[in-house]
């Protein structure tokens, strides 16, 4: 039931972007596990973050590890599999099968590269609503994900309020704040820097710019860390070593870990997504469709809304994440808040974090208990 | 910290507040009390707690509940976002007790503030004779380790409503499990009740 899937989308209409392109016919891969009911009311829809992908719970085809949620979707976890039908889609402008800019453009017989046209959150999510239009969902029990995939969630409750029973955006924000547009900047000259980014067409040749997607990473990764969590782990210690070299190789221990870091994610993911995803992280305002008003952009909302941050996340803070339980308060809509105290970062919605499992599951049960 | 007294004060709570009200309970515990709301006049309710495991607690039961604090969090809400919002035991623990009061009629029709009588007969006496910090059923820490910060007896919490224009439209008395018109202050309102538990609005200008 788990195996990646892949589906042709819009194949008679097609997906009008914000851009003012359009995508006719493009591929989504998705993977899902457990069983629709008969009702069609436990479907759980998970959006991935930045880098992550469809395989949310099984083990990744490329890096062998386990799935990027494991922690929270399987049997007997928050998002239970025994009782869900959990459904992951890889975004559209990602490289793990959806259609982006590495794979054919359908029109011309060659890849997109840099063709690709600039692609938006709401793309994204348009994209997703085609795929539960074909799995034959009305309506979604939960929507949820952390980062960008909270991103996503909120575009759902905005855009698509009737078909959302309830939703868990987390770590995440209504819009990308300048100092998140910066570090995408920093991330994104890095890759174009490489020479062998060489405008995007690389994808014949045998050097692919995986330098600059390499220093990419690290740049980001910093971000997703806290400063205690960095200290407590590496402090200055030095690396397989008792002095210092006196050199430019890594002789701190956080520098190696940098660098695998770098290393590793280069064998996954594809240069050209993460330009296109970053961007599409960087035009994102959920009010931009309503002249900035968040309060016109959720007036139809009536989702029951669990919002969730960590205190260490200086990437999203808890005060971006308020933000939107403001409005949605403000609007009467029944939303629930959240802050875990951790100094995992921003990426502690991915960390095996016992209150997030607490809070995800009681949400999750009373919900459905409820329905 | 539960000093509610969940029979007594619950009923006499649900009796202030008509059917399908929507209610906001800031320091709401374990949501206990919005829960009995829902089932004796199905009310559309919010909590606002400040212990993460409480919260934890109303979740799982389903209840929409913001980590949050009185003192910080309330000025998130609209005016008149609310029917009611209810305030029980909590008044004491607050920074500002007037800020919380008046937040609390700005973003709900009525408010409903329960808190311990420092002027009961047995608090005063207790540091008349002793001359120690009274400890009771209801003030049951000592005082170096007490969450509470700032006590008051009925008539001070009727000269605060005064302050900051808010009306008393409604006294509970426990003991009888009745609700009273309000005629202003007594010493013997004082005196006998070891819990103040009051209906108010704001005064509209």
């Amino acid at each position: 039931m788990n195996e990646n899937k892949i589906v042709e989308l819009a194949t008679e209409q097609a997906l009008v972007l914000d851009c003012g392109k359009s995508l006719k016919s493009f591929k989504t891969a998705y993977t899902t596990y457990g069983k629709l009911n008969d009702a069609k009311d436990n479907a759980i829809l998970i959006c991935h973050a930045l880098t992550g992908d469809q395989y949310v719970a099984s083990n990744h085809p490329i890096t062998k590890k386990e799935g990027w949620w494991s922690y929270i979707v399987g049997p007997e976890k928050p998002i239970d599999t025994n009782k869900f039908f959990v459904v992951c889609p890889n975004v559209i402008g990602g490289c793990m099968g959806s259609t982006g800019p590495k794979e054919i453009n359908s029109e011309t017989g060659k890849v997109y590269g840099t063709d690709f046209p600039v692609i938006t959150i709401a793309d994204m999510v348009r994209a997703q609503k085609l795929l539960i239009d074909y799995l034959g969902i009305e309506k979604i029990f939960c929507v949820t994900g952390g980062s960008m995939g909270g991103m996503l969630v909120l575009e759902w409750l905005s855009k698509f309020p009737e078909m959302v029973h309830s939703a868990i955006p987390i770590a995440t924000a209504t819009n990308h704040s300048a100092q998140n547009i910066a570090l995408n900047e920093l991330a994104r000259q890095s890759i174009m820097a490489d020479p062998n980014w060489n405008s995007g067409n690389y994808y014949n040749s045998d050097n692919k710019p995986l330098k600059g997607l390499s220093v990419a990473r690290m740049a980001a990764h910093i971000s997703y860390l806290s400063k205690d969590a960095l200290h407590s782990k590496f402090g200055r210690n030095l690396q397989d070593k008792s002095s210092l070299d006196y050199s430019f190789d890594a002789d701190f221990q956080i520098e190696s870990y940098l660098r695998h870091q770098g290393f590793t994610f280069v064998d996954r993911f594809d240069a050209n997504s993460y330009l296109y995803i970053t961007r599409a992280m960087d035009y994102f305002d959920v009010s931009s469709s309503n002249d900035g008003s968040l309060i016109e952009s959720f007036k139809n909302t009536f989702s029951k809304v669990l919002c969730i941050s960590f205190t260490s996340d200086w990437l999203y803070p808890t005060s971006e994440n308020k933000k939107i339980v403001k409005v949605f308060n403000t609007l009467g809509i029944n939303v629930s808040f959240i802050e875990i105290e951790t100094d995992g970062g921003h990426d502690s919605f991915l960390l095996e974090e016992p209150k997030l499992f607490e809070a995800m599951q009681g949400f999750i049960k009373s919900t459905y208990e409820n329905l | 910290m539960s000093l509610i007294n969940e029979k007594k004060d619950f009923k006499i709570i649900a009796d202030l507040i008509p059917a399908n009200s929507s209610v906001i309970d800031v320091g709401c515990n374990d949501g206990s009390l919005l829960e009995f709301l829902k089932e004796e006049k199905d009310i559309n309710g919010r909590g606002m707690e400040i212990d993460q495991q409480k919260v934890q607690l109303c979740l799982s039961k389903g209840i929409s509940v913001i980590e949050g604090d009185a003192d910080l969090d309330l000025y998130d809400y609209p005016d008149n976002l609310f029917d009611y919002s209810i305030l029980t035991y909590t008044l004491q623990a607050t920074k500002s007790p007037k800020n919380v009061l008046s937040e609390l009629v700005r973003i709900s029709s009525k408010a409903i503030i329960s808190f311990p009588n420092f002027g009961h007969w047995k608090i005063a006496t207790s540091l008349l004779i002793k001359r120690k910090m009274p400890i009771s059923e209801k003030l049951s820490y000592s005082w170096h380790e007490t969450p509470n910060l700032h006590f008051c007896t009925i008539n001070d919490f009727i000269d605060l409503c005064e302050e900051a224009g808010i009306r008393i439209e409604k006294q509970a008395n426990l003991k009888t499990n009745r609700l009273n018109k309000f005629y202003g202050k007594n010493l013997l309102n004082s005196y006998f009740n070891e819990v103040g538990l009051f209906l108010v609005s704001k005064i509209k200008n």
